[in-house]
Formats: structure tokens, sequence, C-alpha cells
């Protein structure tokens, strides 16, 4: 009884921080979003009024808010799919194949992760840049002279495909790690096994590689679904501002210009709730589609 | 066991409760041995850098014995959010524009939260004889920006003003025998001739610098009176046909507008936009005067001189316009020091203050005396004696309004000056613009 109750306090004591700093880092600013999502008011002063929902009604009408949504959820499943292909077969090549040079390869795709979203931003921009970019100048090689440069960043049709590009090779590096690392904890025999079978090393990946590591991908789609939301924003900020005319707005940036630039703070946070719902739903989406059983070895 | 875990659980009270005693103690003894009196200073380390700031705050403090608590960051609108936001340690004095990038000071007017400084003109300057009502340019007062309600009441205080028109390569146009054009028939003539020779005739930094060169259009086309009106969210204003006619103009401009200018209008590439001024592949940008401070480092073309100029005119002999940007200062409601505040805001138009602002940054006080500093021949000469020749200033900025949300009407992005973008890549028509301006404007008067 006694060891018990002791035990019990023991848990308290330990668990207590953690659970402190969550309730008033986390539990409590989130319900306050929520909260002020059905208020009307600047940000700035004790003037609030409380509208109730109609934040969220205005929300659902904002044709500039459906674009940003649009444009996230674009950049969700396109950064996702991208990413997740080119990650597992580099990882599939650096961890199952005899490469030269293979550890400065590893380097060479981790290191976009350790740069700053704003120096991505920048190198990007000079990628993309119409008159002497990189991309413009090898493009134009192939052109005849009177071409126009393509406007990576100035055309409202292409500017999103440009900030997913940079999206994804920032990204490719950090999943390829994760990818390797349990790949690498396969264990051998079962290639060696494969081999002796005849399979082709396509086979092996798609039939050993892939079912064994599925544990893994899931965990990251949910990774994809929360750092797609969030680093857009960066890109978005630094490369484009939104634009040109809001046409590479994304939710979180859509959120901040209303929430500051247009004063509104209580609409921006409808927008949060939004997005926070949306990011929630669409992680248990995914979570639920892609359950499978869990093969072990 | 359970001893060790209480005696645990005791001492960190213990060391909590102690800690948070010891950081109200050391609150306490700095108030009580501090008798001098502190004025705490924000504001944004903007084009004009902070070396004026430091000593004016210095001669301030000479003057008066109060210490000045001086913050000048590149993003004061971010740091001063939650500050402002908590009401705690808020600054007495803010020096941030109205229309400054994050719109801190257009949501503290919209709520309502900057004090009534209206007796600041009937203060006496600190160590000079006069008013600084006496001293301040007339006119400057009760626009929109220092007088947000038009109530007579003033509560934003005007300094730093500059005109802001169209900046082009003088050297340029004389190698060419080109002349300035006058009205904006010329200027498509000219645009014209430039063409042929590979250079447009017109880039713009961002959007965000169509409020000085729309609002001086707008004046040009329909007036100073409708202007005003326009300034008001007045709907039938917005829709007269004059109005229209600089929608019109902007929308041929964009047909004039230098190829990669809509790729580079951001943060990131405005800069390679004002460059194509340098370089000779645009004739003319609209700026303000801190423009060749920003691009003072840049690479130019050989015989490259600035020149500036106000807005042509709509027709021969019809007024041009160049607007006068200016910034403010204001003291926040919450402010603790509102009197020592009011001093040093007063100060700010001092001779002294006027001086060390010019000397130290180049910015020039909306003060009397304040154009005797300028030297002949300096390039702020030029930019300044814009209104000596001719064109007529115009205020920018609209009256305040409570913000509606999903309509962003005037910010760099929003419809009216955002939707320039698409009107020069050809996504938007005039036609498109000008009537989702007109119907955002009817939303502000429901």
């Amino acid at each position: 009884m006694r060891k018990s109750k002791q035990k019990s306090l023991f848990t308290f004591i330990c668990v207590a921080p953690s659970v402190i700093l969550f309730t008033i880092f986390m539990l409590i600013p989130t319900i306050n979003i929520f909260w002020m999502s059905l208020l009307k008011w600047g940000g700035l002063s004790a003037n609030k009024k409380f509208v109730g929902l109609s934040n969220f009604i205005k929300l659902f009408s904002d044709l500039n808010f459906i674009r940003s949504l649009q444009n996230t959820l674009f950049l969700i499943v396109i950064v996702t799919l991208v990413t997740i292909s080119f990650a597992l077969v580099f990882a599939a090549i650096l961890t199952r194949e005899k490469l030269k040079g293979q550890n400065i390869l590893r380097i060479v795709f981790y290191i976009p992760n350790i740069l700053s979203v704003v120096v991505i931003s920048a190198i990007f921009s000079a990628v993309y840049d119409p008159s002497n970019g990189l991309l413009n100048t090898i493009v134009g090689l192939f052109q005849p002279e009177n071409w126009k440069t393509i406007k990576f960043l100035g055309n409202p049709d292409i500017v999103v495909y440009s900030i997913a590009g940079a999206m994804i090779w920032q990204a490719i590096g950090y999943y390829m790690v994760m990818y390797m690392a349990s790949m690498s904890s396969i264990s051998i025999h079962l290639y060696e096994a494969a081999d002796l079978e005849g399979a082709s090393k396509i086979k092996q990946f798609f039939d050993i590689t892939l079912p064994l590591i599925w544990t893994n991908i899931r965990t990251t789609l949910t990774f994809f679904v929360i750092s797609s939301i969030n680093l857009s924003f960066l890109f978005v900020k630094v490369m484009t501002t939104g634009g040109p005319d809001g046409a590479s707005e994304t939710v979180l940036s859509y959120l901040y210009k209303q929430a500051y630039d247009n004063a509104s703070y209580g609409y921006g946070m409808a927008i949060g709730a939004v997005v926070f719902v949306v990011s929630f739903l669409l992680s248990a989406v995914i979570n639920h589609v892609t359950k499978r059983d869990v093969i072990q070895f | 066991m359970t001893k060790l875990f209480k005696l645990l659980f005791v001492g960190l009270l213990l060391f909590v409760s102690v800690a948070c005693a010891k950081k109200e103690e050391t609150t306490t003894t700095t108030t009580t041995t501090e008798e001098q009196k502190v004025l705490k200073v924000a504001g944004l380390n903007g084009g004009y850098g902070d070396a004026g700031w430091k000593a004016v705050a210095a001669a301030f403090e000479e003057q008066t014995g109060v210490k000045v608590e001086l913050t000048l960051e590149k993003n004061i609108a971010e740091t001063l959010r939650p500050v402002l936001t908590s009401g705690k340690d808020v600054p007495d004095v803010i020096y941030l524009s109205v229309g400054a990038e994050g719109k801190l000071t257009d949501t503290m007017i919209a709520e309502k939260q900057i004090a009534d400084i209206s007796d600041l003109l009937s203060t006496t300057i600190p160590g000079e004889s006069g008013t600084v009502g006496a001293k301040i340019i007339p006119g400057f007062t009760d626009a929109l920006t220092s007088s947000p309600y038009q109530d007579g009441k003033l509560y934003l205080a005007p300094i730093n003003y500059s005109p802001c028109g169209l900046f082009y390569n003088a050297g340029l146009f004389e190698e060419k025998g080109w002349t300035v054009p006058t009205t904006w028939d010329e200027m498509w003539e000219l645009g014209d001739k430039a063409k042929a020779e590979g250079i447009a005739l017109f880039t713009y930094p961002t959007t965000g610098y169509f409020d000085a060169f729309f609002s001086a259009l707008l004046n040009e086309t329909a007036g100073p009176e409708v202007y005003a009106r326009l300034m008001n969210y007045d709907a039938t204003a917005w829709e007269l046909p004059e109005v229209k006619k600089a929608f019109e103009i902007v929308g041929k401009l964009a047909t004039y507008t230098e190829e990669n200018t809509v790729s580079n209008a951001n943060k990131d590439g405005f800069t390679k936009n004002q460059q194509l001024i340098l370089e000779n592949k645009a004739l003319f940008v609209p700026n303000g005067t801190w423009l060749p401070g920003e691009m003072k480092d840049a690479p130019r073309e050989k015989g490259f001189k600035w020149g500036f100029m106000a807005l042509p005119s709509v027709t021969a002999g019809s007024d041009r316009y160049s607007t006068t940007f200016v910034e403010q200062v204001y003291i926040p409601e919450a402010s603790a020091n509102k009197d020592v505040a009011k001093q040093f805001v007063a100060f700010l138009y001092s001779d002294k203050a006027v001086e060390l602002f010019y000397k130290n940054g180049g910015a020039v006080l909306p003060t009397t005396t304040a154009s005797s500093f300028i030297e002949d021949g300096s390039d702020a000469k030029l930019f300044y004696s814009i209104y000596d020749t001719g064109a007529k200033a115009n205020a920018v900025g609209f009256a305040a309004r409570e913000a509606i949300e999903g309509v962003d009407l005037t910010s760099a992005e929003g419809i009216l000056y955002g939707t320039v973008n698409s009107v020069v890549n050809g996504s938007k028509t005039v036609d498109d613009w000008y009537n989702s301006v007109i119907e955002a404007v009817k939303q502000y008067n429901k």
C-alpha cells in the first residue's frame, strides 16, 4: 500500500513539470485561439467584441482565404509526393549500394536542412531570377534569341510551383536521413535471400524495404503535413510576400496579413482555428488510410 | 524515501519563491534609488538610420536631465506588438509611420490607443521661445496621418517629410537628347522612343510604393476636393469618371513596365527593380528621397546622375503633384510619462534637433527653418525644391476606419495597390481592378 502510494507520488513529481509546461505553453494558447476567433478585435486594445461565429461565416465566403487554403493543400500534396519519392530512392541507394563518396553525398543531401529558410529563399530567388537566374539561363540556351524568360515568381500560374521547388529541395535531405535510419536496421539476410531467389533490386525495394519501413513512412507523412504548413509560410514571406497579387498566399501568410496588416486579429485567429482543425483532420485521414498490419522480422 | 521527496518538493517550492521574491526586490530597489526620470523611446531604424535619433536623444538629456532610453530596430513593429498587447513597459514615445510594414500604427489608430496631443501645438519648444504650432509648416498637422479621426485633434506629430515622385537617370536623358516629359502624353511618346532602344519606360520597387504614386495621380485627375472624399471611403467619389482615369493611366503604364518588375516586386527583389534605373534598363521609378542613399553602393552606368520630378500632368498646363511622405511620432495612451514624452516630442522641433536630424542621416523635419540646413547643390536641394518649381504637394493615407475582416484595401499587397502586379502581368484588366476597389470601398460604408 505504502509502496504504491510512494510510486504514484514519484510519477506525479516526474510528470508534473512537463504537464505544467505543456498546459501553459500549448493547451491554454490553443484554447485561447478558439476563444479569440469568436471576437472582433484589433489585437492591441482591451476593446474586444464577441461576435460569435461571424468570423467563420465570413471566412468561408472569403475568396482570398479559399485560394490560400488551396495553395496550402496543393503544396502539402506536391511537396509530400515528390519529396517522399526522391528521399526513398536516395535513401535506398545510399544504404543498399556501395558507392564512392557515400558519406560526402549524405552530407550534401543533408546540408539544405541546416541552412535557414531565409538563406534558402535567397538562393532560390537567385535561381529563379528572370534576367540572369540559373534556370532561365539554362533554358535560354535552347531558345531563340527573342525568347521571353520564364517569370518563376512573377507569373501567378507558376509561382506556387516555384515555392514547391524550394520546399522540396530543402526537405529531401531530412527525410532521406530518417528513411536511411530505418532502412539500415533491416536485416541484410532478407536481401541476401531475395538475391538468391533472383529478385531484382526494384522488386527488393518494393517487397522488402518499403513494407519494413512502413511505420516510419506513416510517421513522416504527419511531419509532411505539419512542416509544409509551417515552412510554406516562411518561404512565401521571404520570396514573394504572397504575391504577385496574392497568387502565392498560403493559409498562414494570409492569417498573418489579416491579423496584423488588416488589424483583424480575431479573424486571423479564426483562420488559425481552421488550420488547426484541417491539419488534424488531414493527419487523421492519412493515418487511417495508410494503416497496414505491422510487419516484423 | 517519502521524506526525501517531501524535502525535495519543499526545496523546489522554496527555490521558486526565493527566485521570484528576489526579482521583486531588485525591481523595487531600482525604482526607489532612481530619482532621475526615464523616458522610453522606441522606433524604426529605417531609411534615415539611427544616428539622428541618438544625437537628438543625447541633446535632450543634456537639456532637461531626463534619461532617454532609445530602442530603434528594423523590425520594431514585431518587437513592439507583444509589449503593447501586454500593456506593460509601454514606450512613452513611438516613432513609426502610418502605413509602415506590420501596420502597427494603423492598428493603434483603429483601436484608439494613441494619446491626444492637441496641446503639443501650444507647448513651448524646450530651449526656445516659440511654440511647436508656430514652428511646424502649416497644413502638416491637419493631414489624415496626424489627425486620423478628423475631429480637429492632433494625435500623431508629423516629422521627417520628403517628397515622393519619379526618379530617373538625368545623365541618360542628356546623352540621348531626350526632354523630360511634363505630361502623360509626352510620357507615352518617350515610352515608345525608349522601347525602340530596348529601354522600358517604367518600373516600381514593390506595389507598396503605389500609395504615394497613386495619391498624386488621383489628385491630378480628380483634384484635391475629390481626393479628400476618396480617402474618406466615399463610394460615390470612387465611381467618378475622373477617378477611373487614374486607374486607366496606371493600366497604360503597365504596358510600358519593365517585364521582370513583377517577379522582383517583393521584399527580396525590390532593389533589383531599383537597379534597373542605375543600369539604364528602365527610365522612371516611383520612390522617396531615401532612394539615392539606399542605392549608394550599387553599381551604375557611366555618367549616371539622379534626376527627380513630380508626376507628369494629365493635360498640358494642368497641375502636377508630388506626394509628401511624412513620418509620425506619437505617445501611446498607455504611456506613464505623457508630460515628459510631450516635452520630448516638442524638442524634436527645436532648431538644434532639426539640425542634428539633418546632419545625421538627412531627415528633414517639417519646420519653417529646416530647409535652411540643406546645402545648395546637394541631392537633397534638388529633391526638396520640387515644390518650388511648380509641383503641388498632396498627403497620403486613408481616414481611420474599423477594420473589415478579409477586406484589405490599403496595404502594400491589398486590393488598391497589390492588384497593380496583376494588371502588369496581364492576369487582370483595369476594369477588374477598378471594380474590386469600388466593391471594397462600398463595404466600408455598410
